[in-house]
């Protein structure tokens, strides 16, 4: 309950997930676009967000199939060179959604591939974070998650404003001094 | 609640940092004569000329600006001590030099503010940027090192200033690695059979040997 307010954590819920239906749902064909009737056969394959998949999926009503972004392509790629992946592109909430769907289907290997995916790419996000000059806005970002945006983000601001810091008052009317010691 | 999270992750500003730092003490030498001052920080003074005397930084600084004193450079600001560090701070790579905590604060207000009360002040000025670049590295070599097992870092004699450089990322890099580790250990029984988890496993132990800090 405590992310309960969390916008971030409401996002990532939102996230569709496609589920397989263990039993008919009578009075539900809405949430199949393929449905004829009002009802969702058994065994039917329906895309359901990811807050409405947890619940069912806990009574066992539904079975939760991995999305394509934990699927072995991209566990190939990963494992070719984190760093490089476009994860973004392929879910904005990588990290956050991988730990709700081990949870929920179980998969044993999902933890451990999301930790070596972080593991994997931090020292990337470290190193630009840390060397980013204050004008430059990397296109490095756009491969980020939303949890990596913000760990980066957090490292750039502090060297911005520690940078700004201290290039701030009377040292600014210094510079042609500095200037004529660098030579 | 929501929305404040970046917000409050970051304790204190740098101008608020210089703040802090302004209440360390600082010896000068007064050219006028002056009754003691009653502070809330305690009573300084009384002032005679010629007679050194200690002083918070913000006094000693606005007491400068007003030319009615000469600030005597502290001892670890003197060129013999800086390079001493600064070779120290090269030959241990792990280990940090004990300097005054706002080392970064108090060399910043005085370069600014009483430069021609130190004699060599070029020099001063390049040892301590030098210091403060080698001392970085190090914080950015042990930031690498932040890996799944870490879940404290130890870190002696860092200044004020390098620690709240470092604050934001590092509290949030340790945070993810924690709530994915935790998410693994539950799995952890489990995983000995999976071919794929055995490459990660196999991945794994080179990075451990990183754990003894």
């Amino acid at each position: 309950m405590s992310k309960y307010y969390d916008l971030n954590d409401i996002l990532v819920e939102d996230e569709v997930v496609s589920t397989v239906f263990h039993h008919k749902a009578n009075g539900v064909g809405y949430l199949d676009p393929g449905s004829e009737d009002d009802n969702v056969e058994k065994g039917a394959v329906v895309e359901l967000p990811l807050w409405l998949a947890q619940d069912l999926s806990r009574r066992k009503i539904i079975q939760v199939n991995l999305p394509p972004c934990f699927g072995a392509k991209v566990r190939k790629e990963v494992q070719a060179d984190p760093a490089c992946v476009n994860l973004r592109s392929k879910c904005p909430y990588f990290y956050e959604m991988g730990c709700k769907l081990a949870d929920i289907t179980g998969d044993p290997s999902l933890g451990g591939f999301l930790l070596s995916t972080l593991r994997g790419r931090y020292r990337d996000i470290l190193c630009k974070a840390l060397t980013s000059t204050i004008t430059s806005t990397p296109k490095f970002m756009t491969l980020l998650t939303q949890e990596e945006t913000h760990l980066f983000e957090a490292g750039r601001d502090s060297m911005r404003t520690f940078q700004k810091w201290r290039l701030q008052g009377p040292q600014l009317e210094r510079a042609p001094i500095l200037g004529r010691k660098r030579r | 609640m929501a929305g404040q999270g970046n917000a409050a992750a970051s304790l204190f500003t740098e101008p608020e940092m210089e703040f802090l730092g302004e209440d360390e003490t600082i010896s000068i030498i007064p050219n006028v004569r002056l009754e003691a001052v009653q502070l809330i920080c305690g009573d300084f003074g009384p002032f005679y000329p010629q007679i050194p005397v200690k002083v918070p930084l913000w006094l000693g600084i606005a007491m400068k600006k007003r030319s009615k004193c000469r600030i005597q450079p502290p001892d670890w600001m003197s060129v013999e001590r800086l390079a001493q560090v600064l070779d120290d701070e090269r030959e241990a790579p792990r280990e940090f030099q004990p300097l005054p905590f706002h080392y970064v604060e108090i060399s910043r207000l005085l370069l600014d503010n009483a430069r021609e009360d130190f004699e060599n002040n070029f020099m001063v000025q390049s040892l301590l940027e030098d210091i403060k670049d080698v001392r970085w590295d190090k914080v950015e070599a042990g930031l690498k090192t932040l890996s799944t097992r870490t879940h404290a870092v130890k870190l002696k004699n860092v200044s004020a200033m390098e620690v709240n450089r470092m604050r934001n990322f590092t509290v949030r890099a340790l945070q993810s690695f924690y709530k994915h580790d935790s998410e693994d250990l539950v799995k952890q029984t489990g995983l000995e059979s999976d071919s794929q988890t055995t490459s990660t496993s196999s991945e794994h132990l080179p990075r451990r040997t990183l754990r003894p800090r």
